[in-house]
């Protein structure tokens, strides 16, 4: 039974890409942080960020969480070169954020599409492929596996200014890694998304993690930063209130939960009855597993997809061939994949603990025991499985919920 | 070189797709084609020329200066301000290279509206030119349709002079009590009038050394072009007097009595192998009128002589135009480098109309003063730290705008002088490299500084 055993913290974050990054590889560092802005007389204004410490390392997926206005987009801002601390250092692969070549190595997706609106799809990434000094095939070849991948292969003869709020967002997203970049910027990656373009942007970090890229993600949307980042930092008032990977912050280390089988209902009893027993008998709780919205609202539309069409924006592609690495004449040497492939290593308990949660329904119990279908259905969750699958595994994963179907 | 390239190629196609290009064409060429539709000329060349060429090239100018003006603004305060520059400027691209690219992709849209303007008004001067008479086509050809060299008289540095004959004077008790300033130029002025009035029954010789064209002009005839003032209105309204031109012994010597009107300029021809064997062309004129009149040493007697093509010529003129664009394009983008886009517009607008007031300015430099002056002297009476820092900064400004203004391609062509292609290269280095690089310098570094994202976006 033990084997059956499903821990739930596998379940939640098994999509979060797992990194053990060394301390010293610091691909952004902060320190004392502060940004004032000022009026026309150099008057104190707003703080927006005030001494702020943290480092993102290689390969990380780090989320700045906090509601608007906490100074998660100065922040963003200041380490992209677009606005200067007013006191503080900061550096991005050990430069200066306004050190011109090392922009090359960063992918960045604004909070609002800032792109020009009179250009179409295909001339928008040549124009800033042309700003990486990619070659005109380069250009071509790596616009071609954008589009595709971000489902405007169909549009990329309209204008931008033309595009919906998620198509531009696609777009954006697109132009972000038209230079496969080592750093990932993404600013409200979803904002303005519906959950098919959320979940698309979300495993198309968790892709680009695999292959070693450090992501920023920037967000005010609790799922986003849950579903793919390492670490968060989580901003107030232009403070960081608390910061560490998500384990450390959401784990209730004095609870556990057990997910099995339907069984029947001697069986469960006896366990119940040792557990009441250990625990207390207002300690134990008995419900079925639900899968989130999210996993919910997946599902119904994969189904529709088969019998409907859409018009717009298609669901994305496979990743794109560049940004998976098979461009490249010699692999580059993926940590992902090394991770991936890597037994993982057994955690004991293989579960978490949940908040607290009330104890044991007998009649819930019985329906349980019974082995009637339960409400809502028992589907897989949307998240896979412990087992860490390899690179190619989470790439057809991310193909299949990018639409390969389609 | 890629990112400025694509930047510059960015701002083309913004003209393109928001039909700014062709509005703009359209309106230009038909403007040029119009304006000589409703103002007549009066059947000679010379007032065919002042409509289909002077009156056209000047609008062509001037629209073509403020859309520049206004566009330039706009492309680079218009993507901050739209954070269409927050996503380039986080790729490798250096400020100084957006900034470049923005000039050059204004640049090429000024080269290209130019051009087709340019183009129709020659055409459209050479098929209206078909309609004068044969005599005010060979009018056209000679004066015209022609690059034709200019000569005036070597004036020699009268400053030892005036020094000298100053220091005589100030030993006079009077003279002495004169300020300084004053009495200079009151010597000066003295000094210059030798050179520039012909009292009257006198004459008043010119020689003009063409040796150096000697052999080209073998068999051309020669222009004189002329400009005088008088001290006394004649009832007529002009003044007569004896021109005679060539060697004072010589068989081919020639001699008329003009009357010309005063305070304008006159154009006369002269026959052809009026040059002494040294190649130095001589030219009388004997005052027959009871007043003195007077030639100014810059612009009162000038020699035009045949040197070249009007295709060539026309060309080098519009490009002198095209430097003025490219100035009026790094106003613009230096305004935008610092203020928002309407704001820009209109301290770049303020800019262009302080540039005409040269006048105004001249005089605070000569004068010494912002202030109110002494009215005896026309001076400032105690200039103090506030006078010395303004007029050196109006100094400043003035020597800047005379860099610029220092050129008139648009009278040089419609009077069929030469714009040589020193003075074009001499124009593209005042212009466009020093005034144009000093506001490039200027807008590249507040650009450079400024902090992108402040703009929240329009989007």
């Amino acid at each position: 039974m033990g084997s059956e055993i499903i821990s739930s913290i596998d379940a939640t974050t098994a999509g979060v890409a797992p990194v053990s990054p060394a301390p010293n590889n610091a691909v952004i560092a902060v320190r004392g942080l502060t940004k004032v802005f000022k009026d026309f007389w150099g008057r104190p204004k707003a703080r927006a960020v005030d001494r702020v410490d943290f480092e993102v390392r290689r390969g990380e997926v780090f989320g700045l969480l906090g509601p608007n206005g906490s100074g998660k987009s100065t922040t963003v801002k200041i380490l992209l070169g677009l606005l200067y601390p007013t006191q503080g250092h900061v550096e991005v692969f050990g430069h200066s954020p306004r050190h011109v070549a090392t922009k090359a190595r960063i992918g960045y997706l604004p909070e609002e599409s800032y792109l020009y609106r009179y250009l179409d799809s295909g001339e928008t990434l040549d124009f800033f492929g042309n700003l990486f000094h990619l070659s005109p095939r380069e250009r071509r070849q790596r616009s071609e596996q954008l589009l595709e991948m971000v489902g405007l292969s169909q549009v990329r003869r309209r204008t931008v200014g033309e595009f919906s709020k998620g198509m531009q967002r696609r777009i954006g997203l697109a132009q972000a890694l038209i230079n496969d970049p080592d750093l990932v910027v993404l600013d409200e990656p979803t904002a303005g998304l519906d959950p098919i373009g959320c979940r698309e942007v979300k495993d198309l970090i968790l892709a680009l993690a695999a292959r070693g890229k450090t992501v920023l993600l920037s967000s005010h949307l609790l799922a986003d930063v849950e579903d793919v980042c390492n670490r968060v930092v989580i901003y107030y008032g232009g403070r960081i209130q608390a910061m560490g990977t998500l384990k450390e912050l959401l784990a209730t280390p004095d609870a556990i939960r057990i997910t099995v089988p339907i069984l029947p209902r001697d069986i469960l009893e006896r366990v119940l009855e040792i557990l009441r027993r250990e625990a207390g008998p207002d300690r134990v709780r008995l419900d079925n597993p639900t899968q989130n919205l999210e996993s919910y609202f997946l599902g119904v539309v994969e189904r529709a997809k088969q019998s409907e069409a859409t018009s717009g924006a298609t669901s994305g592609h496979r990743v794109a061939a560049y940004l998976r690495g098979e461009d490249q004449a010699v692999p580059s040497v993926d940590r992902a994949l090394e991770r991936f492939a890597r037994p993982a290593e057994p955690e004991s308990p293989r579960v978490t603990t949940a908040p607290r949660e009330p104890a044991v329904d007998e009649s819930r119990l019985a329906a349980l025991s019974q082995g009637g279908p339960p409400s809502p259905p028992p589907t897989p969750p949307a998240t896979p499985a412990a087992a860490p699958p390899n690179l190619d595994q989470a790439d057809q994963r991310l193909t299949d919920l990018l639409g390969g179907k389609s | 070189m890629r990112p400025v390239v694509a930047i510059a190629r960015l701002t083309l196609k913004a003209a393109f797709r928001f039909r700014l290009v062709p509005v703009l064409a359209l309106l230009l060429i038909g403007g040029v084609l119009l304006l000589p539709a409703v103002i007549k000329d009066d059947g000679t060349a010379r007032g065919l020329t002042q409509i289909v060429l002077t009156y056209t090239l000047g609008l062509i100018t001037a629209v073509l200066g403020l859309t520049t003006l206004w566009l330039a603004c706009g492309t680079l305060a218009g993507d901050i301000e739209d954070c269409q520059l927050q996503v380039v400027a986080v790729k490798p691209v250096a400020r100084w290279q957006i900034w470049l690219g923005k000039w050059l992709g204004i640049l090429i849209l000024d080269a290209l509206l130019l051009g087709l303007c340019a183009g129709t008004v020659f055409l459209q001067l050479q098929w209206r030119a078909r309609h004068l008479s044969p005599a005010q086509q060979e009018v056209l050809r000679n004066e015209i349709f022609v690059a034709r060299g200019s000569a005036r008289e070597v004036i020699p540095d009268l400053d030892p002079v005036i020094d000298e004959i100053l220091k005589k004077r100030r030993e006079e008790p009077d003279f002495a009590r004169l300020p300084r300033a004053d009495a200079r130029r009151m010597v000066a002025d003295q000094v210059r009038a030798q050179y520039q009035v012909v009292l009257p029954g006198y004459t008043r010789i010119w020689r003009i050394n063409l040796a150096e064209h000697a052999a080209a002009l073998r068999d051309r005839p020669l222009y004189l072009r002329i400009k005088f003032f008088a001290v006394d209105r004649a009832l007529t309204g002009t003044y007569e007097g004896l021109w005679e031109a060539g060697p004072p012994s010589a068989s081919q010597r020639v001699g008329q009595v003009f009357s010309h009107a005063a305070e304008t300029f006159h154009e006369f021809p002269l026959p052809p192998n009026l040059l002494d064997t040294e190649g130095v062309l001589t030219v009388e004129y004997t005052n027959q009128n009871p007043t003195a009149l007077f030639f100014p040493i810059e612009d009162g007697f000038e020699v035009l002589y045949h040197q070249g093509s009007f295709a060539t010529n026309y060309m080098r003129g519009v490009l002198v135009v095209f430097c003025w664009l490219a100035l009026l394009a790094a106003v613009g983008l230096a305004a935008a480098s610092f203020l928002s886009f309407p704001v820009a517009a209109f301290f770049a607008l303020g800019l262009l109309i302080l540039s005409f007031s040269t006048g105004t300015m001249k005089n605070i430099v000569e004068q010494g003063t912002i202030r109110e002056v002494d009215h005896d002297t026309g001076m400032v009476a105690e200039p103090n730290w506030f006078d010395h820092t303004s007029v050196g900064a109006f100094r400043a400004a003035l020597w800047t705008v005379n860099l610029v203004r220092d050129f008139s391609p648009i009278e040089a062509l419609s009077t069929g002088r030469t714009v040589s292609w020193t003075t074009l290269a001499r124009a593209f280095g005042q212009i466009v490299v020093l005034v144009g690089g000093l506001f490039a310098a200027f807008g590249v570094l507040v650009f450079t500084r400024r902090e992108l994202a402040t703009a929240q976006g329009k989007v």
